[in-house]
């Protein structure tokens, strides 16, 4: 059962697995970043947003860090330098960090308008974590404008010390010892298309009600979550059999999955998992009730605890493999990309996450109109999807550094023909 | 509000296209609205480019304390000869491959193999000098350094950007081989002979074109090639 594992002397930490992985994969070009927004009911006040910031990051340690590169592994350490500072907003969000600039920052902060941007590297936190961060500089913020927000609901007391346990690595407490290994999977379509130039991503952002698209998903016995991953896994199938390939691809999405709730923890760092419902265009056309149907079962067939926790030990066996561990990084790094490449991206043809409801104490709930998710670029360009709902809006975004719009557009088609309503906003008609 | 004559999704007020298929929007009675703020901003960011100005700077020190390391100890233990010479041009040649690469992004592949090319020929240069070998320098190894880089550039041009497919590269890797080392024999025969007599090389080249024979008719048959794309899995 859970066991706690030594902790290493306060001050540095290691990075826990998904960490590894992420900050292995970083290249000039390319970072595992993602971005949460609010878009807030009043145009934002920027030094009301810093003081916010200032106040909320000592109360949050696991991304007040920087990055070092150690002998063998990289670690985090604590970062004591001026900043992060507010900025306005960009363009093309969620560029490359670098390590060494911007005082080590790994977090940053935006505000456009009435939109107030976060954006984590993934090595620091996943989407669960970096909600509970948000929202409390949500709070505090709403709190430095003159409005009573309480803590609790979600929102962490910035006044109090933080608790060790909001550290954990949870990966590492819950290893197992009986390891699943997956087997080598098969090279899936990668929706890619012409490469945008550097420092260009393009957003499209879908905005639906959520009360149409529960009823929608409901006529066909499946979640939100599900409903939305047939028609994206739909939508990547229509553009392969566009291109007239000779032999069809799978089409396979990696759905990663908040272990928090299967595997009782406080941490703020990563705590997922993704899974890979795939099918393969070869055996035949499918229905999207028969996409539906098929998600809705694989999802529930393979979300369990016992599978879910033997997957992520062999993940933890790696990084603590002893073998691995006497290579130093630099030789270590390129082993790791080639290994992601081939079992992380290859086997995939997009990424798409939901983080669900975004819940706020009643007190906050006027202020904020909508919130917005975007999972920054692919290592190829082929867009990711992601999806957040506020209230009655669902926000679902396409982000990549492909020049297609072709996914998006299917997708959104097919909701409308469903009868789901949709607004679309984007970055490509600016 | 407007709304996508081809897509049916409702635009924003700023939009003067459909940025899902890129309909213009024509609305005469919901002109595109230029006055609000649009819901992304305009303007660009850019992130700095990663220095490779330490890395560079460690790999020069590092290979120039060698090769002065051991030119001052060739002063001192067999100073009769320059064995030091072997050192230091290796260490030339290694700052070549991997320094200026470092620092001049988007270097062009055939300016980085024309240096590449020159690093191994001095180095190669200064072992003559060690051997008093400039005859074979000359006659033999510069020349099968040069169509060594004429190969590996032919390869690097046209295998670039991976558009070829594994049989096509294989193809032409075994060539680029077959041809490479045919030459080799040639320039051998120039310089110890005075003549050309092939012989190993024929063999060589004669197992080259059996396998690239197969090969290039798997490419071409449909068939043959979905059988091998069936068995490796490719």
């Amino acid at each position: 059962m859970a066991k706690q594992k030594k902790e290493p002397k306060p001050g540095w930490y290691r990075l826990d697995n998904a960490g590894v992985l992420y900050s292995a994969i970083q290249k000039e070009k390319y970072s595992a970043i993602y971005r949460f927004s609010a878009v807030m009911t009043e145009r934002v006040d920027p030094d009301a947003l810093q003081r916010a910031v200032e106040k909320t990051m000592p109360r949050f340690p696991g991304f007040r860090v920087r990055i070092k590169k150690g002998a063998f592994w990289y670690y985090l350490e604590p970062n004591n330098a001026p900043g992060p500072f507010v900025k306005r907003d960009i363009s093309n969000p969620c560029q490359p960090v670098r390590f060494k600039e911007d005082n080590g920052w790994l977090v940053r902060f935006f505000y456009y308008e009435r939109r107030i941007s976060l954006e984590v590297f993934h090595a620091l936190s996943d989407g669960g974590g970096a909600l509970v961060f948000f929202r409390t500089l949500l709070a505090v913020y709403l709190r430095e404008l003159g409005h009573a927000v309480p803590n609790g609901e979600g929102v962490l007391d910035v006044d109090e010390p933080p608790r060790p346990e909001e550290m954990e690595d949870a990966y590492t407490r819950y290893a197992g010892k009986k390891v699943l290994r997956g087997g080598w999977a098969r090279t899936a379509y990668p929706n890619k298309s012409a490469a945008e130039p550097f420092y260009t991503l393009n957003v499209t952002m879908g905005f639906v009600p959520v009360d149409k698209l529960k009823a929608a998903a409901k006529a066909y016995g499946a979640s939100i979550t599900e409903y939305l991953t047939a028609v994206l896994m739909l939508s990547i199938m229509e553009n392969q059999k566009a291109e007239k390939p000779r032999h069809e691809k799978p089409v396979a999405l990696a759905i990663p999955i908040n272990l928090r709730s299967g595997f009782p923890s406080e941490t703020l760092r990563n705590f997922i998992l993704t899974v890979r419902p795939c099918i393969d265009p070869e055996l035949g056309d499918y229905t999207l009730k028969e996409l539906v149907d098929y998600v809705h079962h694989f999802l529930r067939l393979n979300i369990n605890r016992q599978q879910m926790q033997a997957t992520f030990t062999g993940n933890v066996r790696f990084t603590t493999n002893k073998l691995l561990q006497i290579f130093p990084v630099f030789l270590k790094n390129p082993v790791m990309s080639l290994s992601y490449k081939l079992v992380a991206a290859r086997p995939y043809s997009a990424t798409y996450t939901n983080p669900g409801a975004f819940r706020v104490p009643e007190e906050m709930a006027p202020h904020i109109q909508r919130m917005e998710v975007i999972l920054g670029q692919a290592t190829r360009p082929s867009p990711h999807c992601a999806s957040i709902s506020y209230g009655n809006i669902m926000e679902i975004t396409f982000a990549g550094t492909g020049v297609s719009s072709e996914t998006e557009r299917r997708f959104f088609c097919r909701l409308v023909r469903e009868g789901v309503p949709v607004r679309v906003e984007s970055n490509r008609t600016g | 509000m407007s709304y996508c004559v081809n897509c049916g999704v409702e635009l924003d007020a700023t939009a003067s296209a459909c940025p899902l298929c890129h309909t213009p929007v024509v609305n005469p009675s919901a002109p595109v609205d230029t006055v609000s703020p649009r819901p992304f901003p305009t303007q660009k960011g850019e992130v700095p480019e990663v220095s490779k100005w330490e890395l560079a700077l460690l790999l020069s020190a590092m290979l120039a304390s060698a090769a002065l390391c051991c030119g001052i100890l060739n002063l001192f233990l067999h100073p009769e000869r320059a064995w030091s010479l072997y050192v230091i041009g290796a260490a030339v040649m290694l700052w070549v491959w991997f320094v200026p690469p470092l620092l001049m992004r988007g270097m062009h592949l055939c300016t980085r193999l024309v240096f590449d090319v020159v690093a191994v020929a001095i180095y190669v240069y200064l072992i003559s000098v060690d051997l008093s070998g400039s005859a074979w320098f000359w006659h033999l190894a510069l020349p099968v350094i040069l169509l060594g880089g004429a190969a590996v550039l032919f390869l690097g041009l046209v295998l670039r950007g991976g558009k070829r497919s594994i049989l096509s590269s294989i193809t032409l890797v075994i060539g680029a081989v077959g041809f490479f080392l045919f030459g080799v024999e040639l320039f051998l025969d120039w310089y110890l002979l005075g003549t050309w007599e092939p012989t190993w090389s024929l063999v060589v080249v004669t197992i080259c074109v059996a396998l690239i024979i197969p090969l290039v008719i798997v490419r071409r048959v449909p068939s043959l090639r979905e059988e091998v794309r069936r068995r490796f899995h490719m």
